[in-house]
């Protein structure tokens, strides 16, 4: 089977390299020790069982330095084996989290590691984790990617090289790197990798003798490639544009399954709230009652991608529907603009009483289709309550590399953050994490956003792990976010899978976590 | 990419004559009246615009991939906007850029070809050594990287280098930059064959400064090549802004070109395909009347054409 | 013949070296330098990380003395690493430089192929309608956007009638002979830009050669046209073709950019692309200065083929050109 996605990706190392194209692949080829599945439950993938409190498997615990943590037991699963045939230990897992914490090893989750006071092995199948920090979500350990002692050592033992020395970059086709249903047997970069069944994989044998990844970047290619009978089956979690896929299913749809699934992009405009313009809630409150986000939604994705009211999605445990909505209202965003003073409106553009005019800037990203045409349908309607909006827009490396992340954007930045469930939103709504030059531009609260509610309901929803606490503030969160509005929320992104007729078994998931984590279930018919 | 066409530097011939070769060019008479025809309706286009009663920026999401009717000519994009007006707006950027680009080129090409051809030595060995070197690279790539380095290093005022018409800026200026090859090569060879000529001579005997007889003597004597090499470098042009468009790189929306236009089309390639099929054929038209123009011109200026 | 090899060779290292210096002042100006991008994607850096680790890769120097510094090392015979694909550079490029050469040099044969008969046909029946249609084609040929006759292509042969893949590069592991089938859409779509030049070219440069007086003496000897033609002209007429082809090398290379994006071909071209807009600048740089070589060695090949066309020709005279 041919599998096409629309990015190669940047290297294989599970724990360096970080691309939705190479979780795509590795969710063949490894396993978390535990990952949310398609119902968006914890489960366990490498470890028998997720622990609890009720268990006795997560237990209090404080770190030397007196800081308040967790233990946490995790048994490694019977006959998970390297794909050359050495058993995965804890030995391991020790040294995944040693060169986790390597500052020059290149891991780029380091957060996780420095957070993991220590690893002890009771043997070689049971270990303990000693967090020095208490979160509501400790026994998930997702992205904790274990990697291969036996072979990595060596290139570990000079932690600034192990970037460029390590086996998945210099040798990706070694099978003991892989332990999952298929492993990689061949790569040519840039355009394929190759998988072939791993016979030390411990669950039922894949029905695929077979898969290759088929990169194809150019998506109206990819889709020619997908019609040809090159490709089998264009991946969702890295494939075509919605809108695109939509065409497809009506052309092609009795040759191919095309599902839908709201993803965890959620599409939204961050305001630079220092603006003086933008300071005043009227104003903000204004646009998004002037943005048709639902015509946006049907007309343009076919219903396929819901209007978002705030950045948790529908399908999130925590998700309520209790906050206030902005409906599509032109007449009352002009009364908002009026009361704000915004009152001469002049060749069609709205002045305050200083004779400034109303203009603000949004920007994008450069050559991403879709949203240079969202962009153009809420500057026609601004226009229309006397909003100019100007447009300009940048390559993706230049906005996130630099605008946003300096906070340079004047007015409006849209763009789209790929959260987890059960994500609490500290890094993008805390005061604390706004960026400046001073704290060396890090946290992404770029919109600037200040409100004591918000940061004390966030400060809450880490630490009180009942359900009851749980709830309360994640509605206190999604409601003053929806009341104060520091980004205008715009929708949840859809991903397209499109596949064919024959291949069953498939199931998006909707979240970070690939389908492919499941391959073991695809068949054919 | 660039079309090599066998350009021959000439004397210029007297105008009558001129006209005469140039009537005997059928192809380059029709392209003419085309390219005028364009141009006109792109410089036309508000008017048009107000006639028809359509907004060529309001986005109308009920009247998406509209079909052709009596106010839509030639239906509506995927925002329902007048496919008909964009291009003619798209036409004026698109040639615009084309004429400014190519003029730009032809600036710079003609003071070094003059310069090469008239001062002879070392100066010409340089410049045109390092012509022969520009003409060989893969540019390309290199039109990349300029398209990507940021304005604001370069020490250009932040509301220049930010602004919605910066990319159309960029675009002018590389293309100038790495386009004056030909000319450059066409003005030295023509210069060479009127610098020994006696009313030269003469300027030179009278003392006259060498830029006086390069501006008076020898430039109105270089003319027709460069008025050839421009016209077709129009073309090159406008084709150039769709590839770079193509390759993201070109003019940013919400600023229509052709180029971008075909670009963003071109996914949409099998949902609307005569939003991919009118930009793309305005574009070939247009440069191939370009070719045809410039080709005709030649054969005009060349005194050597009878035979051809 | 010694003495031409040695010039040239010094023309090619002249250029390269100051490509080098432009493409590396060039890529400073681009925005977000690697450290920018690492700390962007990494929260946990601090400022202090950020001016540790550009002192430790040497971004706080000056552009300038940060290009002696990758002289230096480049000349050592260390061309670094790539960002994105965490390898080294060459092991990244050679594969595909194969790729690309395979490209140019099969549409440089079948323009060279396909447009000297059509040169000549049209050289010897000027002003006919035939001399037109190849005119017309030429000039259509130039005058379509080069990516949009890769769709069609791709629309007309992959998706409507199936013949040929719409892209990619065929099996791994396969020969040359079984990858053909995907090349035949890449190296149409490049022949199409450089033919019309060429035919151009060729025309022009036959009726030409056939006013020369041999020719005519050539026909008073009772010759047949064919022979003429073929016999005396075409041989004369290449001459001025092999300088054409040779300055060329550049915008066929600046087309296999395109094509490769355009067919999933993992030629040079789309690497150079894709790592100037990752901000892979070793990679660009590297890329950039290969793809010279490259056409610079192609215009050399053909300055050969010039003087091994032209018996009147020595190398000698080509060291004084």
């Amino acid at each position: 089977m041919v599998i096409g996605i629309s990015q190669f990706p940047q290297g294989f190392h599970p724990n360096i390299a970080s691309h939705v194209a190479l979780s795509l692949i590795h969710g063949m080829t490894r396993r978390p020790f535990t990952v949310y599945d398609a119902e968006w439950q914890l489960i366990c993938q490498l470890c028998t069982t997720v622990p609890t409190r009720e268990a006795g498997t997560i237990r209090d615990w404080t770190t030397p330095d007196g800081k308040d943590g967790f233990a946490v037991d995790y048994t490694i699963r019977d006959g998970a084996t390297w794909g050359d045939g050495t058993p995965i230990t804890t030995k391991d897992v020790q040294f995944t989290w040693a060169i986790g914490r390597e500052e020059t090893s290149g891991v780029n989750n380091q957060e996780l590691y420095r957070r993991m006071e220590k690893i002890e092995a009771q043997d070689a199948h049971n270990f303990t984790i000693f967090w020095n920090k208490r979160t509501c979500d400790v026994a998930a350990i997702n992205d904790f990617e274990v990697v291969p002692a036996h072979l990595e050592a060596d290139a570990a033992s000079d932690p600034s090289v192990y970037r460029s020395r390590n086996a998945y970059d210099t040798d990706p086709t070694q099978p003991g790197l892989y332990f999952g249903p298929y492993r990689i047997t061949h790569v040519e970069p840039g355009a394929t990798v190759v998988l072939e069944p791993n016979p030390t994989w411990w669950g039922t044998a894949p029905f695929f003798r077979k898969i290759t990844i088929r990169t194809v970047e150019n998506t109206a290619a990819l889709e020619a490639n997908l019609l040809s009978g090159e490709i089998d089956y264009i991946a969702g979690e890295d494939g075509i544009s919605l809108d695109q896929a939509l065409t497809f299913e009506k052309r092609h749809g009795e040759r191919f399954n095309v599902v839908f699934k709201p993803g965890l992009f959620y599409e939204h405009i961050d305001l630079r709230l220092d603006n003086p313009v933008l300071e005043d809630i009227r104003v903000r409150q204004a646009m998004l009652h002037a943005i048709d986000r639902n015509s946006i939604s049907v007309r343009l994705f076919e219903g396929k991608q819901p209007v978002a009211d705030t950045s948790v999605h529908p399908l999130d445990q925590y998700h309520v529907d209790d906050v206030r909505k902005y409906p599509f209202d032109p007449a009352l965003a002009a009364t908002l603009l009026d009361e704000a003073g915004w009152t001469d409106i002049r060749k069609g553009i709205r002045h305050n009483a200083a004779g400034e005019p109303l203009l603000l800037e949004i920007m994008t990203t450069a050559g991403n289709r879709v949203r240079e045409l969202v962009e153009q349908v809420i500057q026609s309607n601004l226009r229309e309550i006397g909003i100019d909006l100007r447009i300009r827009n940048q390559p993706a490396r230049v906005l996130f590399g630099q605008t946003i992340r300096q906070r340079q954007f004047t007015g409006m930045a849209m763009f789209a953050w790929f959260s987890s469930p059960r994500n609490v939103p500290r890094t993008t709504l805390h005061s604390s994490m706004i960026p400046t030059v001073g704290n060396g531009w890090s946290g992404q609260n770029y919109t600037g956003y200040r409100s004591d509610v918000m940061d004390t309901a966030i400060d809450r929803v880490e630490v009180g792990c009942s359900e009851e606490d749980q709830t309360r503030h994640w509605t206190t969160i999604q409601q003053t976010y929806a009341q104060d509005l520091p980004v205008l929320p715009l929708y949840f992104r859809a991903n397209a899978f499109i596949m064919p007729k024959w291949l069953k078994g498939v199931t998006p998931t909707g979240h970070q976590y690939p389908s492919t984590l499941w391959v073991e279930n695809w068949t054919a018919e | 990419m660039s079309s090599i066409a066998p350009l021959t530097g000439a004397a210029q011939s007297e105008p009558p004559l001129f006209w005469l070769r140039l009537r005997r060019s059928r192809a380059a008479l029709v392209s003419a009246v085309i390219l005028i025809i364009i141009t006109s309706l792109a410089l036309l286009a508000p008017v048009i615009e107000f006639l028809l009663g359509v907004d060529a920026t309001r986005v109308d999401l009920f009247n998406q991939y509209a079909a052709p009717d009596s106010t839509h000519w030639l239906g509506t994009d995927e925002a329902g906007r007048d496919v008909f007006v964009r291009l003619l707006y798209g036409g004026r950027i698109s040639l615009l850029v084309g004429l400014v680009a190519a003029l730009g080129a032809a600036v710079i090409g003609t003071t070094i070809g003059l310069f090469a051809g008239y001062h002879g030595g070392w100066l010409d060995t340089v410049l045109m050594r390092t012509t022969d070197g520009v003409i060989a690279l893969p540019l390309l790539p290199l039109l990349i990287v300029l398209a990507a380095i940021d304005l604001s290093k370069l020490g250009i005022p932040e509301a220049i280098a930010n602004s919605e018409m910066a990319s159309l800026y960029r675009i002018v200026f590389i293309i100038a930059i790495v386009g004056w090859t030909t000319v450059a090569r066409l003005v030295r060879a023509a210069t060479l064959s009127v610098r020994t000529r006696e009313f030269v001579r003469a300027a030179e005997a009278m003392g006259a400064s060498s830029a006086k007889i390069m501006l008076r003597h020898i430039l109105p004597n270089v003319v027709s090549p460069i008025i050839v090499a421009t016209t077709l470098s129009i073309g090159v042009v406008i084709l150039l802004e769709s590839v770079l468009s193509f390759l993201g790189l070109g003019i940013q929306p919400p600023i229509p070109s052709w180029g971008n236009m075909l670009t963003n089309a071109q996914e949409l390639a099998t949902r609307a395909p005569a939003l991919a099929i009118w930009p793309g054929t305005v574009i070939f038209v247009t440069v191939m009347a370009f070719n045809f123009l410039g080709d005709g011109l030649q054969d005009a200026l060349d005194p050597r054409s009878v035979r051809r | 013949m010694l003495a031409f090899l040695t010039r040239r060779v010094l023309g090619m290292t002249i250029v390269l070296a100051v490509m080098s210096f432009v493409v590396f002042m060039l890529i400073g100006l681009m925005p977000g330098d690697p450290i920018d991008i690492m700390i962007a994607s990494n929260p946990e850096l601090t400022p202090a990380d950020g001016e540790r680790l550009k002192r430790l890769h040497g971004l706080d120097l000056p552009l300038w003395e940060r290009y002696r510094n990758w002289l230096g090392v480049a000349l050592s015979g260390d061309l670094g690493f790539s960002r994105t694909y965490n390898r080294p550079v060459l092991d990244i490029l050679l594969p595909r430089l194969g790729n690309t050469v395979i490209l140019l040099g099969l549409s440089s044969l079948a323009a060279i192929a396909i447009a000297i008969p059509l040169g000549v046909i049209a050289a010897t029946r000027p002003q006919s309608p035939v001399d037109g249609a190849i005119n017309l084609f030429c000039f259509a040929g130039i005058s379509v956007p080069p990516f949009w006759l890769a769709l069609i292509f791709i629309l007309l042969f992959a998706v409507t009638l199936g013949w040929l893949p719409a892209g990619g590069m065929g099996a791994p592991d396969a020969c040359l002979f079984a990858r053909l089938e995907f090349l035949v859409l890449p190296v149409a779509t490049l022949t199409i830009a450089s033919l019309a030049g060429y035919t151009r070219f060729a025309r022009s440069a036959m009726i030409e050669v056939l006013r020369q007086d041999y020719i005519r003496t050539a026909r008073a000897k009772g010759l047949g046209p064919a022979r003429t033609v073929f016999g005396h002209g075409l041989r004369n007429a290449m001459l001025p073709l092999t300088t054409i082809i040779a300055l060329d090398f550049g915008s066929l290379f600046s087309g296999a950019l395109i094509t490769e994006t355009m067919f999933g071909y993992l030629g040079m071209g789309k690497l150079i692309y894709d790592s100037i807009l990752g901000n892979d600048f070793n990679l660009a740089l590297v890329g950039l200065l290969l793809a010279t070589l490259v056409v610079l060695i192609g215009n050399f090949l053909a300055d050969i083929a010039y003087a091994v066309l032209d018996p009147r020709i020595s190398f000698r005279a080509l060291e004084a050109a």
